[in-house]
């Protein structure tokens, strides 16, 4: 069993690779950018270069952004850890043309002490694709398809020209589980779009879509005009179809919360454009009554949950064990607080700056009304049509 | 650059490819799907979809497969609505 702790560079460089791999299993770090694909099963198999992808592609979105602006130290350390541990031969930025002034600093130290470089990409929208990514940094294309030793055809993936390609806040979360012994519990997201001045969040896992929208100055109440979707105006699942009808939970990938009236397409705001939040990124950590923190969801298999109904738990404290079989990572508290129902592999937790029974009747009401809570998980899906 | 889809939609028109396009610019041609490249973003997410294999990256088409090429950039988008017929 691996340690979650506080390391030194030193110390981090001197991990070897398949301890690395497990504290970031049980740290919990999943692909932030949107796959949500566990990230230490791609450094199970090392390849020789790895691709930070810092493409930020849906239009208006700044987290990623952000992020980068108050991170350098860290992803400076944690790409030089990486490449120590993992032996890559190279570490890039992928890096929009359009965003070279925003990313000056990292120039500073790119291509000059042979840790790493900025590949700088054209502007063309591409959803932060990794093939797409791939094929505009290096000389190197993806295969579209290619046949498997065990006689099956595949589509093709960056491992296939030895590449791994990590989103922004990925290597981020990589960073805190290895150097700070911190697990994966906060997803960065952009909120904006109708009726709400843009900010940057960091969020608990597992937070109301609601509530943070209240705290952004959205009168949720009031607001049933509005959709909101996980995600911009391309890549998008609804989250609400009818705002303060229903609610939807902060996921592992949400990397955005975007309001728009009622019945429009997210395409239509294809051209939106938005300015950073001047606070720049504002933290939520310990600011949100309850949390819904799923065990497992997508290509997850639910985690052994290590709490019980009832049960305080405390800030980051483990809430479930990784399973053996299948992708499978570490749950830990996104919050402080009382565990008010453990079904369907969700971990709810509540903190009580909302009285528990107002919680409980708003959980009714939203169950009782057209739109149920949704969730990363299938589980959620699953109980709807059993219930 | 635009996704191409290629000869083998013929006779498939599986729509997969439609299904997961995010902007829509996946028309129903007849006898296969074409992409309108002035539309088409070069995101590839169609292209592993597809259970034929008849999407490529506009630069990797096929030498007897360009054909397909025109037929997209030719074909008269504006009286078709984009993606298919539900019922």
């Amino acid at each position: 069993m691996v340690e979650l702790k506080r390391r030194s560079l030193d110390e981090v460089k001197e991990l070897g690779s398949e301890e690395a791999v497990e504290i970031m299993r049980q740290a919990g770090v999943v692909g932030a950018g949107g796959g949500g694909f566990p990230t230490y099963f791609k450094y199970k198999a090392p390849q020789p270069h790895l691709i930070v992808n810092s493409t930020e592609s849906e239009p208006g979105y700044w987290g990623d952004k952000l992020v980068h602006k108050e991170y350098l130290q860290e992803f400076l350390l944690v790409m030089e850890a990486m490449k120590e541990i993992f032996g890559f031969e190279q570490v890039s930025m992928g890096v929009h043309e359009k965003d070279r002034e925003w990313f000056a600093d990292y120039q500073k130290h790119a291509d000059n002490d042979g840790v790493f470089d900025i590949r700088y990409v054209p502007n063309t929208y591409a959803l932060g694709e990794e093939k797409t990514l791939i094929k505009h940094s290096t000389d190197k294309r993806v295969p579209r398809f290619l046949d498997t030793p065990d006689g099956s055809r595949r589509p093709g993936m960056p491992l296939d020209v030895g590449v791994i390609v990590n989103n922004t806040e990925t290597l981020l979360n990589v960073y805190n589980a290895l150097f700070l012994g911190k697990p994966l519990t906060t997803k960065f997201f952009t909120v904006y779009g109708e009726d709400v001045d843009t900010k940057v969040y960091e969020a608990p896992i597992g937070a109301s879509v609601s509530e943070i929208l209240g705290i952004a100055g959205v009168d949720v109440e009031n607001s049933g005009h509005l959709s909101v979707t996980d995600g911009g105006p391309y890549l998008h699942d609804m989250a609400i179809e009818e705002l303060g009808d229903g609610d939807a939970y902060v996921r592992r990938m949400t990397n955005s919360l975007f309001l728009l009236p009622r019945g429009r397409q997210g395409k239509e705001y294809a051209s939106i454009e938005t300015e950073p939040p001047e606070e720049g990124i504002v933290s939520l950590v310990g600011e949100v009554s309850g949390v819904n923190i799923p065990l497992g969801g997508g290509l997850l298999k639910p985690a052994t949950p290590l709490v019980s109904e009832g049960e305080e738990v405390a800030y980051e404290q483990k809430i479930g064990e990784p399973v053996d079989e299948g992708f499978s990572i570490g749950v830990w508290a996104s919050m402080e607080g009382e565990i008010s129902s453990l079904q369907n592999d969700i971990v709810a937790i509540s903190g009580g700056a909302v009285p528990q029974e107002e919680a409980e009747a708003e959980a009714e009401a939203s169950m009782a009304g057209g739109a149920p809570p949704r969730g990363e998980a299938e589980p959620f899906q699953e109980a709807e049509s059993a219930g | 650059m635009a996704y191409v889809i290629t000869e083998a939609c013929i006779g498939t028109k599986n729509t997969a490819c439609v299904q997961v396009c995010p902007v829509d610019c996946i028309y129903d041609a007849d006898d296969h799907f074409v992409i309108n490249p002035a539309e088409c973003i070069d995101c590839s997410m169609c292209m592993p979809e597809c259970p034929v294999e008849a999407i490529y990256p506009g630069d990797e088409v096929p030498e007897d497969q360009q054909g397909y090429v025109t037929r997209a950039a030719e074909f008269d988008y504006s009286g078709v609505a984009p993606g298919v017929e539900l019922n």
